[in-house]
């Protein structure tokens, strides 16, 4: 590609290719329904790897939720869910789900099929297995949780250790309860497989994080926040590999040639939290500021192996376990001490001016810690940070005229900040 | 005597444990009268508030007597808001007992676990002996306190002694001195069983579920309306003593097997058994209807509603189901829904 062809303002050429891929995704569901293959319903941070080791067809509501989102339907599908009894206060996802299933939506508008099981974790939130319970006995399926103890900032190396133990041994309970409902069995070498694609696919996603460390940024969300999918659906196949490798080969080149997913890059930002599916273009207003997001730990966290314990050797020798420590160790679910840690590291980094953090009203866990969070960042590391109030499937929750008014204050401060 | 704080949405903290560390278990209750200002500095004001009124209350200092906390997995809440406890609230001693979500054998594996390190890090931090003979003696003083609140508990359905009165009985137990709690208890019994029913031809008696409900004033402002709660499912209540713990068993798997099998929590999966426990007391115990009450933002309970309201209608007994925030203030606003609910059944 010429200097010429390579452009800013603009989502790379590759992630163009994400539609066909989740098409794809999407289709393999169709088809498994067809030939009467089985499926599962998984919620994200459990293992989907499992799933495909198993030959069956993963489905994850959440995807489709934002789906509901994008195509502007989230708000009646809550609105219809609100109505079925579920509060106001609940999660935007579980009642996007609740009224896509209930209006029968087909999958453009993010409804989702009825599956063989489901399967769900309490490790990112407990709402994922309240969700779970009350859909799998609207269509009468089994449900398989998996427990995932609570690191906290004073857990000690005994406590995760048996931790672990408690993980592993759930996840080799999984693997007898998908046999017995769907009677494949637990195949070592097709594990070995999917793991190393789940693996090859999450370093490859690592290493285009690393490209967003230059200046200027090659990458913007137009590429992560819809990028990230494949992460959570399809970690195990070898297709989003080629995807992602695609991507990093274009946003490698335009590193090389120092041109910015941002024509003028002023300000780096994080922004922590889910994005507003609904409103994605809400983002590309950052640019009149020429401000840029430049990290999200919300997509890279779903690229799970950053836990320098888990090695490729060990994933590969031993897949349960190591899925079970990644369960306990990755960005979303870090206590409030370590995800301090991280912020401060990443902010350093990625040479970021300042952070937007997105207090999510349906996002509890996530949005649990953000004001101290925010404390440290500014006091003990002069971080300029920002929270904005808003829903990640909710467009009722969002007053855009409120956020641009802080943001673009909190840009003059970051503008103030570079001109001492 | 020094006294370890408990913050615990399910009842789930194995008092006996800390008895036989010595010292006096101390559940947090939270305080409606008081607004969660420096609390609402850590914690949004979207999430829940009794969650954020107990760290209000901690973070305006607490009583010098307590040396420590142990905070109980329930919810969400609990979980992610342990950190912000460890952090600004001043105990040398605090630990995140991860009662476990399901109640298998795995579950249980897990949990004895979980409870030895609760076990080894008292004894390393404030140098105890927590022996198994010691932690017997504890469970069968706790099991009389349980049997004798369940005795006294069925005066309510006798019509002798008022939800509100009882309620604050459950409350004081787990604050107090055990031995106290006996006597207490036993003074209670004696007297109850001389006491004659009272008027009730005009009340109507309910079954009360939904959030741990800590707050008396609520059940009083429920008997003010014509309410009469003759049985209720709450962790202030009968999930605190509806069954005892295997004295015969090893003391921490007995311990474990007690909280993992006693009567479902929402908070635990799967918690749509909760119904099953409601139905069995509605087998037993004849009400007028159910009473579900959730707290704000609450969200263990607002999942399970439309269900349990599903399942009530099925079997034909008036469900009420009312989100309340935890502000007595609030209650009055209330009334009319109330008021409506006793007219129909």
């Amino acid at each position: 590609m010429s200097k010429a062809e390579l452009k800013s303002n603009k989502m790379l050429d590759a992630t163009q290719g994400l539609k066909n891929i989740m098409g794809r995704h999407f289709l393999a569901i169709e088809q498994a329904f067809r030939d009467n293959k089985p499926t599962a319903w998984a919620t994200s941070g459990s293992p989907v790897e499992i799933l495909y080791a198993m030959g069956v067809q993963p489905m994850l509501p959440e995807n489709s939720a934002t789906v509901s989102a994008a195509q502007k339907y989230s708000k009646n599908f809550i609105e219809i869910a609100e109505d079925e009894g579920f509060s106001y206060d609940l999660c935007s996802y579980f009642k996007t789900n609740v009224g896509a299933v209930l209006s029968e939506a087909d999958m453009l508008k993010g409804g989702t099929r009825k599956p063989t099981f489901m399967l769900s974790t309490d490790v990112i939130c407990d709402t994922h297995v309240n969700w779970f319970q009350v859909q799998a006995e609207r269509f009468n399926v089994p449900h398989f949780t998996l427990d995932v103890p609570h690191v906290v900032s004073n857990t000690n190396n005994r406590q995760y250790n048996y931790f672990k133990k408690y993980i592993t041994e759930q996840l080799y309970d999984l693997l007898d309860f998908v046999q017995d409902v769907t009677g494949n069995e637990f195949n070592e070498e097709r594990a070995k497989e999917v793991t190393k694609n789940s693996w090859d696919l999450s370093m490859i996603w690592q290493e285009i994080y690393k490209l967003r460390k230059e200046i200027p940024c090659p990458i913007s969300t137009r590429d992560t926040f819809g990028g990230l999918f494949p992460l959570f659906t399809m970690p195990g196949l070898k297709e989003p590999i080629r995807l992602y490798k695609r991507m990093y080969r274009e946003a490698k080149q335009r590193v090389d040639h120092g041109i910015g997913a941002l024509k003028q890059e002023e300000f780096r930002l994080m922004f922590e939290g889910i994005p507003f599916w609904y409103n994605l273009k809400y983002f590309g207003k950052l640019e009149q500021w020429n401000a840029i997001i430049v990290y999200e730990p919300y997509t890279y966290a779903f690229s799970k192996y950053m836990n320098p314990n888990v090695t490729k050797d060990y994933v590969l020798s031993k897949p349960i376990e190591a899925m079970a420590e990644l369960m306990l160790s990755f960005w979303y679910i870090y206590d409030l001490k370590t995800r301090v840690k991280k912020f401060e590291e990443t902010v350093r980094e990625w040479k970021i001016d300042g952070v937007l953090l997105h207090n999510n009203m349906s996002c509890r866990p996530n949005s649990c810690g953000l004001y101290d969070l925010k404390r440290h960042l500014m006091d003990d590391f002069d971080i300029p940070c920002l929270i904005i109030d808003a829903d990640m499937n909710d467009p009722r929750k969002l007053n855009e005229t409120q956020v641009t008014n802080q943001i673009e204050s909190f840009i003059e401060i970051l503008r103030k900040r570079k001109k001492k | 005597m020094k006294k370890i704080g408990i913050i615990d949405s399910g009842v789930e903290t194995p008092e006996e444990i800390i008895l036989a560390a010595g010292f006096t278990p101390y559940r947090f209750f939270g305080d409606p009268t008081i607004q969660p200002d420096k609390a609402n500095e850590h914690i949004p004001a979207t999430h829940c508030l009794w969650t954020r009124n107990l760290l209000e209350q901690a973070l305006n200092g607490l009583d010098s007597d307590i040396v420590g906390i142990i905070s109980s997995h329930g919810c969400d809440r609990t979980n992610r808001e342990f950190d912000i406890w460890l952090e600004f609230i001043n105990q040398d001693f605090m630990f995140f007992l991860n009662s476990p979500r399901k109640r298998d054998d795995l579950a249980l594996k897990f949990f004895v676990s979980d409870i030895n390190e609760l076990i080894t890090q008292l004894k390393e931090h404030y140098n105890v002996q927590i022996t198994n003979e010691k932690l017997k003696d504890s469970i069968k003083k706790m099991n009389q306190i349980r049997k004798l609140l369940k005795e006294i508990s069925e005066f309510r359905s006798k019509m002798i002694l008022k939800g509100s009165e009882f309620h604050a009985i459950v409350k004081s137990v787990q604050r107090i001195d055990k031995d106290e709690v006996l006597k207490t208890l036993k003074l209670k019994l004696d007297e109850l069983k001389k006491t004659k029913p009272f008027e009730s031809n005009t009340m109507k008696k309910v079954l009360l579920t939904g959030s741990d409900i800590d707050d008396t004033e609520f059940i009083k402002y429920l008997e003010e309306l014509g309410f009469h709660v003759i049985i209720d499912d709450l962790c202030v209540g009968t999930k605190y003593f509806w069954d005892i713990v295997n004295e015969d068993e090893d003391p921490i798997l007995a311990l474990a097997n007690y909280h993992l099998n006693k009567p479902i929590y929402s908070t635990k999966f799967p918690s749509y058994e909760r119904f099953d426990v409601l139905k069995n007391l509605l087998d037993t115990y004849e009400v007028d209807g159910v009473i579900n009450i959730a707290q704000k933002f609450c969200e263990p309970i607002l999942y399970d509603h439309p269900y349990l309201k599903k399942k009530f209608n099925e079997i034909g007994i008036p469900y009420l189901f009312v989100e309340v925030t935890y502000n007595r203030e609030s209650y009055k606003q209330l009334s009319t829904r109330f008021s409506a609910f006793a007219e129909i059944i």
